[in-house]
Formats: structure tokens, sequence, C-alpha cells
């Protein structure tokens, strides 16, 4: 009996003792180094978003987010399985940022000023542009080109607490409508409110709303308007602020991606790749001197691998939201020369 | 036979229909009752509905991301449960014996209320539709309904003849969880369940193909099955011995320690570290252990007793502050703990050689399991970490349980103590814990501690979890052990007095076996709310049972497309915690029965 209560105590407090030591060191180290030394990165994602962060019935990890921090992981270890995963909810992912419980949120986090600015972030390229829209029944007279107008004297259902609740009430009180505003917990609450009629206009950004339309079947019974969105709605990566070293990383680690994806260089083709015909190319995978990478603190090669194991910008999207109704084409998410925001700047 | 019927008719006009009044609430409430049953029935029948959304995650649901490779360790750790329940009934078999037919009276109930239902249960539901029309559907057709009917009929008719036929066979009351838990095992040899299969497209393949269950569940359950049996035996056979029982009290007590510190967690031992830390720190505090109770009673020693207790209590206090290994912490805790009760005890030859075993088996145990628990997990989890699921429950409710109850215990003692500092400090830890939510406790944990907390200290979020828990139940245990306390009469402390026994001799050996004895009650529902109270931290993210059936399943969509399935997901979870909260509330009104308590 007395040795369980020592135990219990023991239990509970002896990786504290442990971590305290260990942290000491680590207080002036950068977050490469912390990251090097410990072995794997810790990759803030959600609890669940569908396409982005999704946790199958063995355990692992998939969905656009969670590729992000696969990748960072090749680029900082040659090995994108040496990563762990946190799920952290929208009330808990900035403080754990700062508190240092994670080296990079990729947890489909809106840039704002106020979070940039204010909160000790930084945020990386983003990754994938999303922008509030509406959703509602065909049969109540919506179509894809209705707008914020007509949704007067309609039950809106959203999440509360989020910039989507703001930016409806906003929106329609800019255009004089009156809506009747049903917030609940969660999207999924929403969306079964949505289903059960208990609202007619559901709300949230556009990606969610084209993927629950997709996987519920109702192409033909559902409308997503306005056509250009509400809000926008920059998704990316996010780190502390004042550690430029590793913010390049992440964000080359991003644009290694997007330059990939504009020379056509895909996970089958990267070996036979003509790298001679494209020295951007060969500069960014280090087959030459692959100085730029080491300078960075990198293996010569840490691009290459990220292509190599993850893919580039096109595979990562296509793999997670093409099955959800998600496409570039006509999207921001296009390519820059075909009309989208999706753009890095040149590697030399 | 007609009597009987003729009984029963009376019995219920007498207890449902004595009065107009009781008459319509009777009408009322079955009205009320069976609607929602037929509500509930076509929600689960409804082809809306992707029942395999739980189904298909059982491993996600169980252990999370816990590797297949290493899944003996999970089996080891349930076998290992049921092996010392399989022990305890035996043990503690009881001498009860009921006739044959209050089984079949058993059966015949379900039968009658399965025929019930089945008459009842609606033929049509209905759901709305992606354009917001209602769609009815059928769910129960009449050919489904007979099929059940006629052999439920039939075999309630057959129970209801078998209990009123006189048969002298009388059986064990313990023997007969046996059969109940055999029904399921058999079952689960012939029940073919729906499987998600996909095509070449990465579709799935409706509607599911019916398989039968792997070999992977099947095998380990009866495996389980058949050494709970065999441990049944083995515990009749050591029925009257009694201090295997003493024994059996206290390994439940250390099974889930070495469960989640050596079996599940698979900790890889350093040599160097056991050799240079562990042992000599073992060696030590043992020959310290073993002087005490050799020369305690000894005149000259016993003088400087209170002494050197103060020396062993201040060392303890400061262990907490000061870094030394962990493994050194525990040992002053035990010692000080162990040197209280020593000089009452050690007074002839038979109680020092049962004191050294004690001591010997208690730092033995505290120190393999320390190193197992001290040690890097083994076991490579692609996720954060290695509790995920109906593990991490049960983590959090057992360790929870494990370090409140005695925080509890000092809490209230230090609420009664006649020190005005301790008396202050107590107090206002009691009712500052109590007076906030546990939920906004937990956010403090997941939010706030970590800013609270010195630049580069940082604690799991699980551990943070685990301290605001401890101190949360703990002060309600403390509150609920006070009220034990304060039952007992004046005249225990004064005879304790008057026989001479020191303050702590007086506290552990007279007042606190009573006080918990007289709390038993209030105590098990404290933990049964610690193990309900543990899907709360639901909302701060961590991947506990109830996170998994709200958020995660409800979000897998290539290739098995459970999004928008979340309800039949929290359907599941509510009953498996209404199954495990009803056992452990039957299991413990037993146990107070047995203590006979509330018979005084």
């Amino acid at each position: 009996m007395l040795s369980m209560i020592a135990v219990a105590c023991g239990g509970s407090t002896e990786e504290v003792v442990e971590e305290v030591a260990v942290e000491d060191e680590h207080d002036h180290e950068s977050t490469l180094e912390q990251v090097q030394e410990r072995g794997f990165l810790k990759c803030g994602v959600s609890t669940g978003a569908t396409g982005f962060t999704e946790v199958a019935d063995d355990g692992s990890y998939s969905g656009f987010d969670v590729d992000y921090c696969y990748a960072v992981a090749a680029a900082v270890f040659g090995d994108y399985s040496k990563v762990e995963f946190k799920q952290l909810t929208a009330a808990e992912r900035f403080t754990a940022l700062s508190a240092g419980e994670i080296d990079v949120l990729i947890r489909n986090t809106t840039w704002t000023q106020s979070r940039d600015t204010e909160l000790g972030n930084d945020f990386g390229p983003t990754t994938y542009y999303d922008g509030q829209q509406l959703m509602g029944r065909k049969a109540d007279g919506l179509s894809e080109s209705s707008t914020l107008a007509d949704i007067d004297g309609l039950r809106v259902c959203t999440n509360a607490g989020t910039t989507t609740e703001k930016n409806i009430t906003e929106g329609a009180g800019l255009v004089g409508a009156t809506i009747e505003l049903v917030t609940v917990e969660a999207f999924s609450e929403a969306i079964d409110k949505f289903i059960a009629g208990e609202c007619d206009i559901v709300t949230t950004d556009g990606s969610g709303l084209v993927g629950r339309r997709a996987v519920n079947d109702a192409l033909n019974d559902w409308a997503i308007f306005p056509a250009s969105p509400i809000s926008k709605e920059p998704l990316g990566p996010t780190y502390r602020s004042n550690d430029s070293q590793w913010a390049d990383i992440v964000n080359w680690t991003v644009y290694a991606t997007i330059i990939a994806d504009e020379y056509g260089v895909t996970r089958a083709n990267i070996d036979s790749f003509d790298y001679e015909a494209a020295p951007e190319m060969g500069r960014l995978f280090g087959k030459n001197d692959g100085e730029l990478q080491t300078k960075m603190g990198l293996s010569a090669d840490a691009y290459y691998n990220v292509v190599k194991q993850i893919g580039n910008y096109d595979e990562i999207f296509s793999r997670n939201l093409n099955p959800l109704g998600l496409y570039r084409e006509g999207s921001y998410n296009d390519y820059w020369n075909n009309g989208g925001l999706v753009y890095a700047p040149p590697a030399r | 036979m007609v009597d009987v019927i003729k009984k029963n008719i009376k019995s219920v006009q007498e207890s449902l229909f004595s009065s107009v009044g009781s008459s319509v609430l009777t009408i009322a409430t079955s009205y009320l009752v069976l609607n929602f049953f037929r509500g509930m029935f076509g929600f689960i029948m409804s082809s809306d509905k992707d029942w395999l959304a739980v189904l298909n995650n059982m491993q996600l649901y169980m252990v999370q991301a816990y590797p297949e490779s290493d899944f003996i360790r999970v089996w080891i750790s349930v076998g290992l449960t049921f092996v010392f329940s399989g022990i305890s009934i035996g043990l503690w078999r009881s001498e009860d014996r009921s006739n044959i037919s209050v089984i079949f009276d058993r059966f015949f109930k379900v039968g009658l209320g399965l025929l019930f239902f089945t008459i009842v249960a609606p033929t049509f539901t209905s759901y709305m539709g992606n354009d917001g029309s209602v769609i009815t559907e059928e769910v129960f057709s009449r050919s489904t309904r007979l099929g059940i009917l006629i052999p439920t009929l039939i075999g309630t008719v057959g129970f209801l003849v078998l209990k009123n036929v006189k048969i002298n066979f009388s059986y064990n009351n313990s023997d007969v969880v046996f059969l109940y838990l055999f029904i399921p095992v058999v079952l689960i040899w012939f029940v073919k369940l729906p499987v998600i299969q996909l095509d070449e497209n990465r579709d799935r393949i409706m509607p599911d193909p019916l398989m039968p269950i792997a070999n992977t569940t099947k095998i380990p359950w009866s495996v389980i099955f058949v050494l709970f049996l065999l441990s049944y035996f083995i515990g009749i056979y050591f029925k009257d011995v009694k201090r295997l029982k003493n024994i059996m009290s206290i390994s439940w007590f250390l099974l889930p320690l070495l469960i989640f510190s050596w079996i599940f967690k698979k900790p890889v031992i350093e040599m160097n570290e056991v050799l240079t830390g562990d042992i000599p720190i073992f060696v030590i505090f043992f020959v310290v252990g073993l002087l005490v109770v050799l020369f305690i009673n000894n005149p000259i020693v016993k003088k400087y007793y209170s002494i050197y207790l103060g020396v062993v209590l201040v060392g303890t206090l400061a262990g907490v502050f000061i870094s030394i290994p962990m493994l050194a912490k525990a040992c002053l805790l035990l010692l000080s703990l162990f040197s209280m009760v020593v000089p009452a005890v050690s007074t002839s030859t038979q109680g020092k050689r049962s004191l050294i075993i004690i001591w010997l088996v208690a730092l033995v145990t505290l120190t393999f399991l320390l190193r197992g628990g001290a040690s890097e997990t083994g076991i490579i989890v692609p996720g954060s970490s290695i509790f995920g699921g109906f593990s991490l429950t049960w983590l959090l409710a057992i360790f929870g349980t494990y370090v409140s109850f005695p925080l509890g215990v000092m809490l209230a003692l230090g609420r009664n103590s006649k020190l005005p500092i301790v008396r202050i400090i107590c107090t206002g830890i009691i009712e500052l814990v109590r007076s906030v939510p546990y939920i906004t406790w937990l956010f403090f944990a997941s939010v706030t501690l970590a800013v609270f907390l010195p630049a580069g200290v940082e604690f799991n979020l699980i551990v943070r979890v685990l301290m605001v828990t401890a101190f949360f139940s703990g002060a309600y245990f403390a509150e609920n052990i006070r009220g034990g306390l304060q039952s007992i009469p004046k005249g225990q402390y004064e005879a304790a007095d008057a026989i001479g026994m020191s303050p702590f001799q007086k506290t552990g050996l007279i007042v606190l076996p009573q006080a918990l004895r007289a709390v038993i009650p209030t105590l098990v529902s404290s933990a049964i709310t610690a193990f309900k109270d543990s899907s709360l931290v639901t909302i701060i993210g961590l991947f506990d049972f109830l996170t998994i059936g709200k958020t995660v399943i409800d979000n897998q969509s290539v290739p098995v497309n459970f999004v928008g399935h979340q309800r039949e997901n929290l359907i599941f979870v509510a009953a498996v915690y209404w199954i495990f909260t009803f056992t452990l509330s039957r299991r413990s009104m037993k146990v107070e029965k047995r203590l006979g308590l509330g018979e005084r």
C-alpha cells in the first residue's frame, strides 16, 4: 500500500524532473538545434479536419497539413517519419506554440494581422487559400449564383467563437439581410442541424463545405455561394517569431514543393528527371554542391528528400483534397501562371 | 399455472393502476418510453447510419496508434486483469447457492422483453434527405419480425415451463459469471460482421460483405477466457489460505502500475543506470530500514527516535525540491511512512521478521516499478503518446485516483489538524480547488499552466492534466474522508491517548482505518466519477475514448468515408461508459456488503 502511494506519486513527476534538466540546456538553442538534438519534429495539427488532418483506424495520420509536417521532417532529418503530432484545439494552438510544446503549427490556421503581430508568431507561405462561403438547399431556391442578400430571413448555422461567426454577421449586416444565427460548438454539429432541417444555411470555410457536399453525395441538392468567398482565409504553417533560420527551413520546404510542381518533378520521375536542363531544380535538390541548403543548416539533398518522400505541391493537394471534390483548377490554389496564387520565389 | 398469472395480474393492478391518477401516470409514461424506444430503434436501423464507423475503428478506440506488432502487450495486460479477477472471484467465492430456476427465470424475462420490443418496434423510419424532403423506409419488415418473434416466443414459453418445473439442481452464485461470459466467447466464433472491402478504385464495395471475426480477435479472447476459468479454479483451490487474500488485495493495487510501467510501456532498460543508480539506493535504504527495525526499541536508541523521524521527514520534503534520483525521493517517502509504523510493531522477534519481509518486498516492488516508469518506452508510435483511446481513459482514471486518494487523506488530516498553519493551508487548497469547475482546471492545465511555469520547464500535457486531476479529485476525496473522520467518537482518540500511542500511531492505526471504512461508498462513487470525468479531456484535445468518437472518426474521409457519422460513435461511447460504470458500481455494492457496511 505504502509503495503504491510512492509509485503513484513518482509516476507522474518523474517525467517532470527529466524534462526540466533537458530543457535547461536547450534554453538558448535555436529551434533547429533543439529539433535535431531531440531526433524528431513536434508538429501541431488539428484534432480533426477532413482532408487536412485525419487519423485512420490504425492510428496513422494523413491529410494536407499532416503531409507538410512530414515534409518539414523530411527536410530536417531526411526521414519523413521522424515527427510527433500534437493534436491541438483552436483555443490552445498558439499557447502550445509559444510555450515550445511544438516546433511548427500546421493546423489550418488563418493568417491574420493580429495573430501575426500580437501573438509572437510568424506565418509561413500560404499552402491553401480558403475563403468562407455559405451552403443552402437548391430546393429552397438557392443556387451557386445566390448572394448574401438572398439569405434574408433564413436560419444560419455556424460554429461559435470563430471568425466565421463574425464574418457572416458582418456580411449580412452590410447587405441589410436579417438572419437568425444558430451557433453550435463544432462544424459537424452545424452540418447535422442543416441536414435535419433545423437551419436553412450552413457557413464555414469553402473547403469544408465542398468536402461535406461531396461525401454526402449532395452535388445536385446543395448549392455553395457566393462565388467569391465572403472572407479571405489563407492557411499555412506558423512558427515562433525571431528564429529566422527555422522560418527559412519551413518556408523553403513549402516553396520546394511548389517549385518542384512548376518543373513537373514528382515522386515518380524525381530520379529520372533531367537536372542539366533545369539548373534551378538542380540547385534546390543539391545536385552540385548544395551550398544553398547547407548554409541553412540542412543537408544538401534536404529538399530532394522532401519531394522524393512526400511529393510536390500538386501531388500533396490531389492526394488529400481531390477525393473530397476540391480541385485546383480555377481556384486560388492553382499554379500562378494559370491564374492562381500559388507562387514561389526562385531558388538561386 | 393459472394461479401464477392471476397473481401477476393482481400485482400489476396494485402497483400501476391503483387509482385514476396512477393509471394516467402509467399510461403517459409508457407512451413516452415506447416512443423513445421506437425513435431510438428507427435511428439505429435507418439506412443513413453507418455502424461500420464504430466497428471499423475498434483498434483506434482501444489503443489509438499502438503498433500492431506489440499488440501482445495489450493482450497480456487484459489477460492479467482477467486472471486476477478469476483468482479473486475464486478466493472470495460466495457460498450462496441458487436453484437453476433462477437462471430460467432470468432468461424468461429477457425473452419477454425481447418479445415486447419486437412487437412494438416500428416498421418504418424516416430521415431527412439532402434536398430537405423526408425519406421513409422500411427498416423492420414483417418477415424479419416474424423471424425473430417465433423463435423468441418458443424460447420464452420454454423457459416459462422450465422455471416452473421443480428441478432439483442448484448452482453457486459465483459460477454463473462464467456462463454469461461463455455465451459471447462462443458467439465470436460464429458471428459474421460486415467488413469494409475496397474495390480496385479504392472505393467501398457496398453493401459491405459479411466476414467472420478475425483470428487476431477470436483467439486472444478465447485464450483469456480459458485462463480466466483456470485462475478461478486456482482461486477456489486456495480459498482457505487467508494470507493469499491479503496478497491478492495488494496485488490489485499494484497490477495497474505494473501494466502501465512495464507491460504496456515496454521500457528500454539501461543496465548502467540500474547498476549505478538503482542498486546502491536500494541497498542503502534497505540497510537503514533494517537497522530501524532491529534497534528502534533499544532503550538508548529510542531516545533519538523523534530526531531520526524528523530528519527523515525533512529529507522527504526537501527531496521534492532538490535534484536527486526519483527512486531516492520515493524511497525517502516510503522510509518515513515505514518509520512511523515500526516502533509499535517491532516489539517481538515475530514482528521484526515480518517487518523486514514487508520492507524488502516494498522496496523491491518500488525499485522495479519505478525503473519501468522512468525508462524510455521502446514502443514506436506515429503519434504523440503510446496512450490513446481507452488506454488513456484508464490511465487518467487510475492514476488520477491513485495520486488523489493519498493526497485527499493528507488534506483531510491536515484540515483536522491542531496546527493553525497546516489547517489554513489545507483548507485553502481544498476550498480553492473545489470552488472552480473541473473544466476550468483542465483549461488551466492545457493553456495557462505552461505560461506560469518557469522558462524552459515543460510538462507533457497528460502529466499536466494528471496534476490538476489529482488536486481536483483529491479535494473531493478530502471532504469525503473528513466526513468519515468526524464520525469517529471522541472516546476512540482518548483511548488511543490513554494507552500511550503517538499521534502517528493514533492516526494510522485507530482513526484512519475506521474513518475510511465508514466512507467506502462515497469513495467508490468518487472513483467512478473520476473515471467518467476523464472524458472531459476531450475539450483540450487529448485523444481519449470520447475524443476519438467525437472528432476523429467523424473526419475519416478516404477511402472509408465516415464523415458525418458522429452520432453512431457517440451512442457507442455512451454504451461503453455505461457498461463499465455499471459493472464498477455493482462490484462496489458487493464489496460493501462483504465489509458489512450499513449492518452495524
